[in-house]
Order: structure tokens, then sequence, then C-alpha cells
């Protein structure tokens, strides 16, 4: 059954998720300011699907039963599945301009798929029947699941095992006939507090000294022991400024992230998907990332087509859009914005089945697409604040465009100075002006920049994490045997 | 004449897809009744409305009688409306 956004939200309000904020717990966090755009976002998910002209993208059918599920619940069965996996990303990042932060549960559920069929194959385990029994779980209830995968870490120059506190990495501290408890904390966990439930993974290889590093398991949000302290974004207590709106840049939407602390949770035999086979946490971490940087080449190209409009907007509000430069520079930001869609679509035209039957990408083109997402955002936003002006980081507040105290020697208010020495183009009214130079901010370098640019940077894995992928499957032989035949080198 | 009408996903869509729709419905709608398309219906024509020259939108779970026609650019709404009249 597919829920609306509405349906969602209320359905968060049952949970008993524990939230910290500033110091305090935070009871109602549906509706606290600082939150709710957040979910808001992640509604769209459920609201689009709903509607006729999107279902192709944000619906599919089920692995399971064939029943019409989420897109975001589904496990792909094809490389026309992994397009429109893609597609539906530059959707909701146009939609929103945001993180709308669905993406790392059904990256999870695809790779937890995948392992779980050959770690069974191997060991005789029956994680794969565990994971099918909550799979059809989330289906069926149109679920948001946090994929969870990055530990905290401690000392990257150490092993899990080796670390001066053994909680920096999440682990199994005990084994009981009818589960498990772990103990420790996921960091960056983008849209965990608007989540139904947490899958998580363990986050890098592991050797046999850190088996009980090797966990995989699923649990409700609001599971006794499990906390989340939620991280500060640039610019955040905007939000909690009475009547704030233009200032706020992206008023409607916004993304999330925040340390989720896993305090001796009980997780039952059929929520866990591996436990100590520690020789498949690194499948299960490369194709999750591979899926995750997949993701990049969609939701970020939906973001970019949106800052691309805004830019244009302020070329337009500021009079500026005939220029030569103007023009070449939006040409400019189209041709990087549309390369990463390129390599999103390229690492699925490339996908192939694995032995569980479902899809996977292209491992090297899903790298290469999250190496160019690391640099591409960063120019796109340079050429935004080139455009806009450095107008867009000195106006005045739009208390300020409001107010109606008098200043001037003829009775002029503030607002009447900030709309007169504001005013731009007569295609545009100032305010109109200030919405598009506000939402350039927010997005260059205010709380939208979480989502845009550092998350570009860092997720689903930092540069050199992608590089050491593309270095691995590279097949840099290969490419000596190709120049040794041309060059009759035996 | 029951026509059953289908979108893609509207990733990146160069027109407006639901107000092409609109217009072709309008422009048809004494003659043909319109919905949007189900998979236990048999339609007598299915309508795609494709955003792009791409034409990703899946209808093989659709059911036709005589046929589909499929529109990826607003230029040929006139010509799509002529298509659905002479199948009449």
């Amino acid at each position: 059954m597919l829920m609306t956004g509405a349906q969602y939200i209320e359905s968060l309000r049952k949970l008993k998720t524990r939230v910290y904020l500033f110091g305090e717990e935070v009871k109602n966090w549906v509706d606290h300011p600082m939150i709710r755009p957040s979910i808001d976002c992640v509604a769209v998910t459920y609201d689009l699907a709903q509607d006729p002209q999107y279902t192709d993208l944000m619906t599919a059918k089920s692995i399971l039963n064939s029943e019409t599920i989420n897109r975001f619940c589904n496990i792909h069965q094809s490389t026309d599945d992994l397009r429109k996996k893609v597609k539906m990303q530059r959707l909701l990042g146009q939609k929103t301009a945001s993180c709308f932060q669905r993406c790392v549960g059904m990256d999870s559920f695809n790779a937890v798929y995948s392992t779980t069929f050959e770690v069974d194959k191997k060991y005789g385990t029956t994680y794969h029947q565990n994971f099918l029994k909550y799979l059809k779980f989330v289906q069926e209830k149109d679920l948001v699941v946090d994929g969870a995968m990055t530990d905290p870490k401690g000392d990257r120059g150490l092993a899990p095992s080796k670390q001066k506190d053994p909680d920096l990495f999440l682990r199994i501290v005990e084994r009981r006939p009818d589960g498990i408890v772990v103990r420790g904390s996921k960091a960056h966990q983008t849209g965990c507090i608007n989540s139904h439930e947490h899958l998580i993974m363990p986050t890098m290889a592991l050797g046999e000294d850190d088996k009980d590093y090797a966990v995989s398991f699923a649990c409700p949000t609001d599971a006794d022991g499990i906390y989340m302290i939620y991280g500060r974004q640039s610019c955040d207590t905007r939000k909690l400024e009475p009547g704030a709106d233009v200032d706020l840049g992206n008023h409607k939407f916004g993304g999330q992230e925040a340390l989720v602390v896993f305090d001796n949770v009980f997780i039952p035999n059929d929520r866990i998907f591996l436990c100590g086979e520690y020789d498949f946490a690194n499948m299960l971490v490369e194709r999750f990332a591979g899926y995750h940087r997949q993701s990049y080449g969609g939701c970020k190209v939906g973001v970019g087509d949106v800052i691309i409009g805004a830019a244009a907007l302020a070329a337009d509000y500021n009079g500026a859009s005939k220029a030569a430069h103007i023009k070449d520079k939006l040409i400019e930001m189209t041709h990087l914005n549309e390369t990463l869609y390129c390599c999103g679509i390229a690492c699925s035209a490339e996908g192939y089945p694995t032995a569980a039957g479902n899809y996977q990408i292209d491992l090297l083109l899903a790298n290469v697409c999250k190496q160019n997402v690391t640099r591409f955002p960063y120019e796109i936003v340079r050429l935004a604040e080139d455009i806009a002006g450095g107008l867009m980081v000195t106006m005045p507040s739009e208390r300020d465009f409001r107010s109606d105290l008098k200043v001037g020697k003829k009775g002029e208010t503030i607002g009447d100075i900030c709309n007169k020495y504001f005013a731009g183009s007569p295609t545009c009214t100032t305010e109109e002006r200030m919405r598009v130079l506000r939402f350039l901010e927010n997005i260059c370098l205010g709380s939208a920049a979480v989502g845009y640019r550092t998350e570009s940077m860092h997720g689903a894995g930092s540069p050199q994490a992608q590089r050491i992928m593309i270095a691995r499957q590279g097949n840099i032989e290969g490419k000596k045997a190709l120049a040794k035949a041309i060059l009759d080198i035996k | 004449m029951k026509c059953g009408v289908r979108f893609c996903g509207g990733c990146n869509p160069k027109y407006d897809r639901g107000a092409a729709y609109e217009f072709v419905r309008q422009g048809l709608q004494e003659e043909i009744q319109f919905e949007y398309a189900q998979e236990d219906t048999i339609y007598d024509i299915l309508l795609i409305f494709d955003g792009c020259t791409n034409c990703c939108a899946s209808y093989d779970a659709y059911m036709t009688r005589r046929g589909i026609v499929k529109i990826w650019q607003a230029e040929d709404l006139d010509k799509t409306i002529q298509i659905l009249k002479d199948f009449e």
C-alpha cells in the first residue's frame, strides 16, 4: 500500500524516537522548525508516487509479489530499473532542491539482498530469508529506512578491534540464543530521524580479529537503547527566527544528519543479516557504496538543475542575462551537471545481474560518477555565485525589507530604502530578486550547502575511496596489453 | 472510443506534460473518453506522454485493442489530436 505524504508524516508521530538537539530532548520533533523541512522533503517521495505524471519513475513492481511499491523500496530487477532509479532521483532533486534522504535505504536493501544470498550459499545461514521477510514488511508498510554504514572510526590508522575505545565501531557485545546485543554508533546518518527503521551494515573490509564488527541487522528507529543527536548545519538557526521565509533560501525543504547511538540494543535473530562472517563485510560495503555512488548521478543533478535555473533567474533579475560571459557560465554549469547525469546513466546501463538475481551497477563507472560528483558541484556553485554577485551574502534581512521603521528625512522606512536600493530589473519585484539570491546563498554556503557541497564530497565515500576502487577496477594490465598489441611488443 | 493515458516519470521533461494532456483532452472530449491507464482495463488506444526523445515510459502492463500513440514534444500536439481523430 502506498502512503501519501500526509500519512507518512502522521506515521512518524506514532514513533517514540529519541531526538536531542542543543543539549535537550526534543519531544515534538515532527513539528520542530529546524527538523520539519527535512520531513517535508521525504514526504515528497510519497506524494509524487501518487501522481500519474510521475508514477513511472516513482513506483515499481515488487520482486516478491509483483505488487506496486514505491521505487525507494525496490530491488532492482533490470538495467531499466537502475536507469529509472537515477531518473527518479533527478526528478526529486528538481522538486526539492535538497537531499531527500530516502536513497540510502534503497541502496542498502539491494546490497544486503545480494550479499546475504552469497553468505548463505557459503555458510548455510538463513540471512537471505530473514532479509526477504524484512523486505516484505518494508514494502507492505511503505517505510523509510535509514541505511546506516558509517562508523565514527576514531583513529583511522587502527583496525576496529585495535581502537582504544572499542565502541568507535558498532559491534556485537553479547550473543544470546534469541538474538544479539549491539553497541556503538553510526555517524552522519542522513534522514535517520525521519526514518521508521534502520538497516545497519559494516563500514569497511574486516579481518578475523574484527569479526564482532561484521554485523548487519535491522531495527525500529525507536528500539530500546537507540537515540539520536542532531547534526548542526550552517545558518540552521535562521529556521528558528519568527516568520522566517525569504531568509531561509529554500523555505520548503531541507536535509538532515544525526549521530545514531546504539546503547546495548537487542536485535532478534530474524532481523540479523550478517553476524561475524567478516569475509563478506567488504562485499556488502562495495555493493552498497556502488549503488550509493550511482545515486549521486541523479540526486545532485536534479539539485543542479534548480541551481542553474536560479542562477539564470539571478542574471535576469540583475539585468545581465544578455552578457556573453553569463551565457557561457550557464553553458558550463549545464555541461558539468549533465556530465554527472551521463555517469549515473552509464553505470546503470552497464549493470549486471548478481547471483541473487538483482541488478548491480557497473562498479568502475559508479565510482567515476561519484569522483566527478566530489568536484563538479563545487564548480557549479562557484559559477552560480559569480553570476549572482556579492549581494547574495550582503543583503539585509527580510525583516529589514519589511520594516516600517522611519529612518529617512522624508519619512522613508527601512523597508522603503531596502526596496529602493536593491531593486534590479523591472521584470521582477525586489522581493523576487531577494528570494533567488537567498536561495543561492543557502545552497552555496547555508544549510543546503551540507547536502549539495560537503555531501557531494564525502557522501557515499570520500574522494580517495573512489580512487581506490577506480584503481582496482581500471584494468591497467589489460590496457598495457592493448598498447603492446599496437606497438608489436611481445 | 476509450483512451488510456500514461506518462513517463518526468525526470527532465522538455515540455509540460500535464498541460499537454489537458490540451488534447479538451480538444477531443466530445469524441474520446480519456482516463489514466489502469492495468486491468483494455483500451482502444494507449496515449503516452513522454517528456523527451528518450521515450522511456513503460507500458507493457497495459492492454490496447488498436495500438499506442506516443508524443514526446509539444510541437506534435496538433498532429497527435489528428492521429487520434483518424483512429475513430
